[in-house]
């Protein structure tokens, strides 16, 4: 592994010696160096220029009154060219980010192309005909997906539905009843509980499916 | 220049001076000369170590305490930091220059190249000049980086893949193209 990793590297490398410097890269490489050269040489002149001030007291200090002179138009001199080269700088820079901007915007240009050309091969794979016959398709699916359902539900009627509520209620009941049939009777002989159950429970039947169980409902009475 | 450095009191110690001659000593006198040196170093930005001329520095000549170290001790000290790592001889023959990494190279390559992501550089060409000294490194930590350290950390990325040094097509002078990627 380390070895393919060492051989991909490398080939990276020789790609980078060969293509990933352009002749823009170049161009702009020579304008910032020609910048750095500008601002050397600007300090250069600064330098220079503060030794001329100090020259010049100097002279003054000793009544070199013309050496002085001669120091301080030095010194002036140094000053215009710095602002020459002020100029100059701002040129330079605007010229590299001009250049640089408009590599940005050749980027963009191809990055759109590119993606231009992609879209286009997608839609040549998409037809309008394909898409209106998809289309087509689906709908008959969901319909024929509707014809089942019907059929599948429609078994069931209202009939049943109420023989089956009646089914229930009748569980119900029995489930009632033998509970009841457990229980102790309070009042053996004369008074029949499982009577006396009967009508109350059956409008208190919901009461099983809110979580009431059987004991509970048994208590109340 | 900058505010002074605090030497630790082992600098005052006249002994410090002298290369012991008990190896555990000497090993330890080593280390404590080498842990200075690099401090001194971080502490002033300083990369390059002049021998000769140093030894009139305040960091091996001690006015205080009237010692100072000898070019074949400090030459030593260098010595043992050279295989450490944290410095490296300019001039193999002549041991008179030494460079001092108190950031190694290869740290030196990861701060310049995640400079170069985080500023959005990636793709654009600088000079080796402005990443040591232009206005758009000022202040950062490898602003003032000497030449041939720079250099060194820049053959590291180039190594890596992640960057490419080249010439302009009319001078000498080097610059970089960063491809900004970590890997």
């Amino acid at each position: 592994m380390y070895y393919i990793g060492k051989i991909i590297r490398s080939f990276v490398k020789m790609g980078n010696k060969t293509s990933k410097i352009t002749s823009q890269d170049r161009a702009i490489l020579d304008l910032k160096i020609q910048r750095d050269k500008l601002i050397q040489y600007q300090k250069k002149l600064q330098v220079i220029s503060d030794k001329e001030t100090e020259i010049a007291k100097k002279a003054l200090r000793n009544g070199n009154k013309r050496g002085a002179l001669l120091a301080l138009k030095k010194k002036k001199y140094q000053e215009q060219l710095l602002k020459k080269t002020d100029t100059q700088l701002l040129n330079l820079e605007e010229l590299t980010q001009s250049i640089e901007f408009a590599l940005v915007e050749k980027d963009v240009l191809s990055g759109l192309e590119l993606g231009n050309n992609i879209l286009k091969e997608i839609h040549k794979e998409m037809t309008i005909e394909k898409v209106e016959k998809l289309m087509e398709d689906t709908t008959d699916a969901i319909a024929y997906q509707n014809e089942i359902e019907e059929l599948l539900s429609g078994k069931i009627t209202r009939e049943d539905e109420d023989e089956i509520l009646e089914e229930l209620r009748q569980i119900e009941e029995e489930q009632v009843c033998r509970l009841c049939r457990k229980l102790p009777d309070t009042r053996p002989g004369s008074f029949s509980f499982h009577r006396f159950l009967k009508p109350i429970i059956r409008p208190t039947g919901f009461l099983y499916g809110c979580g009431f169980d059987n004991w509970e409902v048994y208590s109340i009475y | 220049m900058t505010d002074l450095f605090n030497f630790p009191s082992i600098h005052n110690f006249p002994p410090f001076y002298t290369l012991q001659t008990q190896p555990t000593t000497r090993q330890t006198q080593i280390t404590l000369w080498s842990e200075i040196i690099l401090a001194y170093f971080t502490h002033h930005k300083l990369y390059r170590l002049e021998l000769s001329e140093s030894l009139n520095g305040e960091l091996f000549d001690n006015k205080g305490i009237k010692r100072r170290l000898k070019l074949g001790t400090l030459q030593c000290i260098i010595d043992a930091m050279v295989k450490q790592g944290t410095a490296e001889w300019d001039s193999q023959s002549k041991k008179n220059v030494a460079l001092i990494y108190w950031r190694k190279p290869e740290e030196w390559a990861t701060l310049i190249n995640n400079w170069v992501f985080n500023s959005g550089m990636t793709n654009s060409i600088l000079t080796v000049y402005e990443i040591a000294h232009g206005d758009v490194t000022e202040g950062l930590d490898f602003h003032g980086l000497d030449q041939t350290i720079l250099l060194k950390s820049l053959d590291i990325l180039v190594k890596r893949g992640l960057a490419q040094l080249f010439q302009g097509s009319s001078t000498e002078d080097m610059g970089v193209k960063f491809f900004g990627t970590n890997g």
